[in-house]
């Protein structure tokens, strides 16, 4: 009787609290100005150390001024070196710096400033996956506004790696404690920290900034972790825009249901690759017969309609178009079963049902993490079914973020989802961390490798201007043509405003707000 | 017969329907469904209701019909599994401890009550975290958490019972342990067990859904109502029956549970009598005694 109430009463909260789950305190939103934009955040801004990977990229990149600029489709621009000039041997690059440019506490920004800052991080273990660390020679002040840096060898991909939000960006050498640990963040960006809380963080223009002065006299972030809330606060006009892979993601299905309330969608074709990745520690995948199966298994347009909503393209390629050198398109194969079902009796897996060969039973688990890989959860459960009628018994393991950054590179899995690093990282980053097998697998792991394909990468990794496109086409054709992954979609990148918001670019990179070209 | 026909009485019809349509649904769910539930069409996804699928499909384009049924299946399959295990173990460790009683009952009830301090959820989530996210894991996990209820209430009946004189008049009559045990103390904590379990089956269907939920439970493909729910929750605003409907299954399934234990309990352990109804028994007597 009690008992009976009591659980009754436990019945209808659980549930109540079950759709409730994850909605926080309601945030402290901004006292608009006429010129504040407010913005969501998926967390708080966290630690701002240009040299750390923890802060939220796009915050440091509105505070950290980098030497050269990133812009859509590839190109460098000036940033804090005015201009450069790069060795016949590629190996020096001469960078001239920024004349009257100075933090916002009022240190100048010269030759000194600059190799106070590469010390710190060049060359040292942590930042070894960036060429310009770990190919670093020497840093070399010739005079107090020109800096050459030396490299061992050829890296062509200096400049876009100076282009990066970390480690590569410049803190104020006055904003440290007396042992060099980082205190606070003073850059040369167009923006400055007014507060920082773990609610929300508020940027004011940098007044002393060098470049174009921004149009917005405030950018308030407010932390809102439920994409629900974030939606709400959207669609009330609490917050201005929302959007971000790491800043406030907006999902497809978000995005249609935001669509529907009126909101704005703006989308931008996505720099990254949703790609199903072979174990290639696994001897099953070792067959390319069961690679191509696989391959054919996949309806791609299926999932971009019905999935993604029609915010994803179809393909086969590595890189989606935008990406330099990304190549040739590939022709998205049709699902073909049969064809696959062949290729699996070839392969020796035989038998109704699940498959099996010499006994073993053909069962593959998918590793799968909806805090890493959004929506991976829904795509998991289509592969299941569309694997199971070739006779592909296919389990999924659902995994959270930390247990994903451990299990991927130990290759504790037989498939799992992986997205290419995206701009502006690739075409590089993927190949030369992902694929190339003589490096270890960071956090990322691999999504295949393949001693025979590692000569290729190296040549396109350091292959000058003119002999990229072939080297980077010679991988891509490789990679293609033994089915070594399972590329999957180029999603869309999603930004979604509100009517207050006049004119919207999307950001060149996910690693950036939506500043530039916006207007109240 | 009898026991059945007074249970009826007690129960009445209403909850008997409730409870024997889960049944029904259960038992003959792959004969009812309309279509596989794991079949995916994406093209025919999220679509309401209609003539085709009755209840709509989900993102997947499944049929969610199909899958409620299921779901009822898998539900009340993984609630008679765990009440059947821990029943049996909890019995077990309740009727050996209220018997002998002095130490065994001592250790033995100890660990029960430390079994017992700690949230069966917690428990569950802890088993779970340790073996890896799993339909059997799960149903292994409720049941150890479960043990020490059943254990507590048994060993509460049978040291009761152990007492009484017609197991004295058992013993001196010569019948052994095991009799005694087998044949006179468990089928007197059966009635108790029983009746708390009909009630507990609520909870536990609850606690089922509650792991699915966290996708520590039931795996996919299998259709399982909170799975239902924690995948359908982006599509709140799009598709809300995607939400509404397991979860209103989960709700009416616990309710009827808890109506069914509250009525058992009620018949078997009346509440006292209220001051009308004792003065109109009264008078009724002396109208008796009178004619």
């Amino acid at each position: 009787m009690n008992i009976s109430r009591r659980t009754v009463l436990i019945g209808t909260t659980t549930l109540s609290g079950l759709l409730a789950m994850g909605l926080g305190g309601s945030p402290a939103f901004a006292m608009d100005g006429p010129k504040t934009l407010r913005l969501p955040l998926a967390r708080p801004a966290g630690n701002l150390d240009p040299q750390r990977y923890v802060g939220i990229f796009a915050i440091q990149d509105m505070i950290f001024d980098p030497l050269v600029q990133y812009t859509r489709g590839g190109k460098i621009e000036p940033g804090l070196a005015e201009s450069w000039t790069i060795s016949e041997d590629h190996k020096v690059y001469t960078f001239k710096l920024r004349p009257n440019v100075v933090f916002t506490d009022g240190e100048p920004w010269n030759a000194e400033a600059m190799k106070w800052n590469l010390d710190r991080w060049m060359p040292k273990a942590d930042y070894n996956w960036l060429q310009v660390s770990a190919n670093l020679d020497k840093i070399e002040v010739i005079d107090p506004m020109t800096v050459a840096i030396h490299f061992k060898q050829v890296t062509p991909t200096a400049l876009i790696e100076f282009s990066y939000v970390r480690p590569v960006r410049f803190l104020s050498p006055r904003a440290v404690e007396a042992d060099g640990s980082y205190k606070s963040p003073i850059g040369t960006g167009a923006w400055k920290v007014d507060s920082d809380t773990p609610e929300g963080t508020d940027l004011v223009p940098n007044d002393k900034y060098w470049g174009a002065k921004p149009t917005l006299d405030k950018v308030s972030l407010v932390v809102i972790p439920d994409a629900r809330s974030r939606m709400s606060a959207l669609l009330a006009g609490d917050i201005d825009a929302a959007g971000g892979a790491f800043i406030a993601a907006v999902s497809p299905q978000d995005a249609t249901t935001l669509k529907s309330g009126g909101i704005t969608i703006a989308t931008d074709t996505g720099t990254d690759t949703m790609i199903l990745g072979f174990n290639p520690r696994r001897e099953l995948f070792k067959d390319i017969k069961v690679r191509e199966a696989f391959n054919l298994l996949i309806d791609r347009e299926a999932i971009c309609t019905a999935l993604m909503k029609g915010y994803a393209t179809p393909t086969m390629n590595l890189y989606p178009d935008v990406i330099a050198y990304s190549g040739k398109r590939f022709d998205v194969p049709k699902r073909d079963v049969e064809r696959a079902k062949k290729l699996l009796d070839e392969a020796g897996w035989v038998g109704e049902g699940t498959r099996s060969k010499d006994g073993k039973p053909l069962n593959v688990e998918l590793v799968i993490s909806e805090d890493a890989v959004a929506n991976s959860r829904a795509l998991g459960e289509v592969l299941q079914a569309e694997f199971s009628e070739a006779g592909i018994g296919l389990t999924l393991r659902n995994v959270d973020h930390a247990a994903r950054h451990g299990d991927i590179p130990q290759f504790k899995y037989d498939i799992s989802l992986f997205i290419t690093n995206g701009a502006p990282y690739d075409p590089y980053n993927t190949l030369g961390l992902m694929i190339l097998s003589s490096v270890e697998p960071g956090t990322d792991g691999k999504l295949w490798e393949d001693p025979a394909v590692d000569p290729l990468i190296m040549r396109a990794l350091s292959a000058p201007e003119a002999e990229r496109p072939e080297a980077f086409q010679a991988v891509a054709t490789w990679l293609h043509d033994n089915w070594a992954i399972a590329p999957l979609y180029h999603a869309q990148r999603i930004w979604a405003h509100g009517d207050r918001v006049k004119t919207f670019v999307v950001p060149a990179t996910e690693y950036e707000m939506p500043i530039k070209g916006i207007s109240l | 017969m009898k026991a059945i026909k007074d249970l009826y009485k007690a129960v009445g019809l209403p909850i008997c329907l409730l409870i024997g349509f889960f049944i029904f649904i259960a038992v003959f769910g792959k004969y009812l469904s309309p279509y596989d539930p794991n079949a995916q069409n994406l093209l025919k996804a999220s679509q309401t209701f209609g003539a085709e699928h009755w209840f709509g499909t989900d993102n997947l384009g499944r049929d969610t019909l199909s899958r409620l049924i299921a779901g009822a299946r898998t539900t009340l399959f993984g609630v008679t599994l765990v009440l059947l295990m821990a029943g049996t173990v909890g019995m077990l460790i309740g009727t050996i401890s209220g018997y002998f009683g002095g130490w065994i009952d001592e250790i033995l009830m100890r660990i029960i009550d430390f079994g017992l301090s700690v949230p069966s959820l917690v428990v569950a989530l802890a088993i779970v975290g340790v073996f890896g996210p799993d339909f059997w894991n799960m149903i292994i996990a409720l049941a150890i958490a479960w043990v020490p209820i059943y254990a507590r209430l048994t060993r509460g009946v049978v040291a009761a019972a152990v007492n009484q004189p017609y197991i004295e008049s058992l013993r001196v009559l010569g019948a052994s342990r095991t009799r005694i045990i087998v044949k006179h103390l468990t089928p007197a904590a059966l009635g108790s067990v029983l009746i708390y379990a009909s009630a507990d089956a609520g909870v536990l269907a609850l606690n089922i859904a509650n792991l699915s939920f966290l996708g520590l439970g039931v795996q996919p493909p299998q259709a399982e109502w909170g799975q239902m729910l924690v995948a359908a929750l982006p599509y709140l605003e799009e598709a809300p029956r995607l939400v509404i409907l397991p979860g209103l299954s989960l709700t009416v399934m616990v309710i009827g549970f808890n109506l069914l234990g509250e009525a058992i309990a009620l018949a078997k352990n009346p509440r006292p009598m209220s001051k009308r109804r004792l003065f109109q028994r009264r008078r009724e007597f002396l109208k008796e005694i009178a004619a």
